[in-house]
C-alpha cells in the first residue's frame, strides 16, 4: 500500500517547522525573543502587506517555539516546564543608576586613616559549649556576662550592685550610641548645615500647632512650650526726612524699566520705544513721503549741491529710526 | 498711615506706567512740592508731603482720607486704580481716546466704548493699552483698555468694543460711599 500520496498530502496542509532564511533568525529563548535581521522583500509587502507581516512573524514565531522544545525540561504538576537560559539580549536600564550615597563619619575616617574593612563573622567560636554561636541576637556571644551564672565582683563593690543590670546597660547604651550616630549621618547625608535643619524642623513644628481643626487653640500645652509668635511686619517710618523716599521712588521706577514692561506690552511694543510719536510716520508725512534727507535737504536751503548716485539709498535709511 | 512697601509700590507704579508710561517720574519729581505715596485702610493715597505731615497726627481709626485716592489694594494684593486718579492721569496720559457726544452718556454709565462711538484715537495705540477717555472738547470722563489696536479697528463693525470701560466719572455718583 502506498501512502506516500497520503503523507504529501497531510504535509502540505501544515508548514514546515524548519525556518529557512538567508540571515538565520537570532533567537534569545532567555528573553522569549526572535529578531528578524533579513531585508524586506519589497514587492511582496506591496502586493499584500497583511500576509507578509503575517509570515514574518509565523517563522519567528516558529523558530522561538522550537528553540523552546529543544530546551531541558522538569516535569511538574501543571505539566513540563522548559527552563530558560539567562537572556542574552541587553536591555537599558529602565531607571538611572542608584546614586551612591554619602559616605557615613566612620567611612570618611577609615578611608583618611587607610583603614581596611574587614567583614566579621556573624558566628564565632565558643570553648566552653563547643560550638559556633551567633556574634550577637538570640544566645548571642555579646550577652555571655548577662546569662552566666555566676559573676566576679569587685571586694569593694556597693551592696546593691547588680552585675547583670551593669552589663546589660552598658550594652544598651552601645546600641543606642550607634542608633544616634546613625541618626546623625543620615542628617548629614541629607544636606545643609545643622542650623538650617533646625530652622527647617522649627518651621515644621510652628506649622503643625496650628493646623488642627482648632487651629491649636484646644490642643494640649506641653512643659515648656513657648507661644506661637507671626512674623512682624516692618514698615518704613511714615515721614522720612530730605528727598529719601523720593530717591527710592525713582530707583523702583528705574528697575521696573529695566526689567521691561509686561510680557503682553512688551508683545504690543515689540521693537517701538516708549514714546508716542511715530518718528518714521512723522518724518514721512512731513518730507511728503520723500525721507529724511529729502527733508533735510529741502530744510537746508537747497543750495546744496544735489549728490546723486551712491547717496540714493539714503533717503530710505534716513526715514527709519 | 504708611508708606508703600516695596512690593506695592511696584504694582502701583507698574498700574500707573500702563496709563502714563515715563511720564510717572512727574509725579514723584515735582518741581512745585514734594508729593508722595501714602497707604492706609488699603487705599493709596497721593499727598503732598506737608500735608502727609499734618496727617500724621491724626489717629488712624479717626483718618478717613487725605490728599487724592489714587485707589485701592485688593485683599489679593492686586491695585485697582480708582476714578479719583483721574486728574494725574489725564494729566500725563500716553494714549487717549476722544469719544462723540452720543457715546458719553453709555460711557459714563459704566459701559464700554464702541466704535460707533469713538471720535478720535491716538495714533499707533497699541493693543491691550490703558488709555485715558475724553469727550470730543477734551474733558477727561474716564479711563479704560484699549481691545485693539488703532490699526484693527479700521476693519471691525460699529457695535464692536473698542475700549474696556475701566472707570469713569460717573463713579462719583455711583459709588460714593466706598470712593475715597
Amino acid at each position: 500500500m502506498d501512502v506516500s500520496g497520503i503523507l504529501a498530502s497531510q504535509a502540505s496542509k501544515y508548514k514546515s517547522i524548519a525556518v529557512e532564511k538567508d540571515v538565520p533568525l537570532e533567537v534569545d529563548v532567555g528573553s522569549l525573543s526572535a529578531t528578524d535581521l533579513n531585508p524586506i522583500e519589497e514587492e511582496g509587502y506591496k502586493i499584500d502587506l497583511e500576509e507578509g507581516l503575517q509570515n514574518t512573524a509565523r517563522d519567528g514565531v516558529q523558530a522561538l517555539i522550537s528553540a523552546l522544545f529543544q530546551l531541558p525540561t522538569q516535569s511538574t504538576a501543571d505539566g513540563p516546564l522548559a527552563m530558560l537560559p539567562p537572556p542574552k539580549t541587553l536591555l537599558p536600564r529602565a531607571k538611572p543608576l542608584p546614586k551612591p550615597k554619602p559616605p557615613t563619619k566612620w567611612e570618611r575616617f577609615a578611608a583618611a586613616k587607610g583603614i581596611q574593612k574587614t567583614k566579621k563573622d556573624k558566628k564565632v567560636w565558643d570553648e566552653v559549649r563547643q560550638e559556633w554561636v551567633n556574634r550577637w541576637g538570640m544566645r548571642g556571644k555579646n550577652k555571655e556576662k548577662e546569662e552566666q551564672w555566676i559573676t566576679e565582683v569587685r571586694a569593694n563593690a556597693d551592696i546593691d550592685h547588680d552585675p547583670v543590670k551593669a552589663a546589660r546597660d552598658e550594652r544598651k547604651a552601645r546600641v543606642a550610641k550607634n542608633e544616634k550616630q546613625q541618626v546623625q549621618n543620615l542628617g548629614r547625608a541629607a544636606g545643609g548645615t545643622r542650623s538650617d535643619r533646625k530652622q527647617e524642623i522649627v518651621k515644621t513644628l510652628a506649622s503643625s500647632r496650628i493646623s488642627t481643626a482648632s487651629m491649636g487653640k484646644f490642643d494640649k500645652k506641653l512643659d515648656g512650650e513657648k507661644k506661637l509668635r507671626g512674623v512682624k511686619r516692618k514698615f518704613d517710618p511714615t515721614e522720612e526726612p530730605g528727598e529719601s523716599e523720593k530717591k527710592k521712588s525713582l530707583a523702583l521706577i528705574s528697575k521696573i524699566d529695566r526689567e521691561g514692561p509686561s510680557k503682553q506690552s512688551r508683545h504690543n511694543h515689540a521693537g517701538k520705544s516708549d514714546d508716542v510719536l511715530n518718528v518714521r510716520k512723522a518724518v514721512r508725512i512731513a518730507s511728503k513721503g520723500k525721507g529724511g534727507v529729502a527733508l533735510g535737504r529741502e530744510l537746508g536751503g537747497g543750495n546744496r549741491p544735489n549728490v546723486r548716485g551712491g547717496r540714493g539709498g539714503n533717503s530710505k535709511r534716513g526715514g527709519k529710526r | 498711615m504708611r508708606p508703600l512697601t516695596e512690593e506695592e509700590s511696584k504694582a502701583v507704579f507698574t498700574k500707573l506706567a500702563n496709563y502714563i508710561g515715563k511720564n510717572l517720574v512727574h509725579l514723584i519729581d515735582r518741581p512745585d512740592e514734594p508729593y508722595c505715596f501714602r497707604l492706609h485702610k488699603d487705599r493709596v493715597y497721593y499727598v503732598s508731603e506737608s500735608s502727609m505731615r499734618l496727617g500724621i497726627s491724626v489717629a488712624r481709626p479717626n483718618l478717613i482720607s487725605l490728599g487724592t485716592c489714587f485707589g485701592k489694594f485688593s485683599k489679593g494684593g492686586k491695585f485697582k486704580l480708582h476714578i479719583s486718579s483721574l486728574d494725574y492721569l489725564a494729566q500725563y496720559a500716553k494714549f487717549k481716546v476722544w469719544i462723540k457726544p452720543n457715546g458719553e452718556m453709555p460711557f459714563l454709565y459704566g459701559n464700554h466704548v464702541l466704535k460707533a462711538h469713538l471720535g478720535r484715537i491716538t495714533e499707533d495705540t497699541p493693543e491691550h493699552q490703558g488709555v485715558v477717555i475724553y469727550s470730543m472738547n477734551d474733558v477727561p470722563l474716564g479711563f479704560g483698555v484699549t481691545a485693539r489696536s488703532t490699526i484693527d479697528t479700521r476693519k471691525l463693525d460699529p457695535t464692536a468694543i473698542i475700549v474696556f470701560h475701566q472707570a469713569d466719572v460717573g463713579e462719583y455718583l455711583r459709588d460714593e460711599d466706598t470712593l475715597f
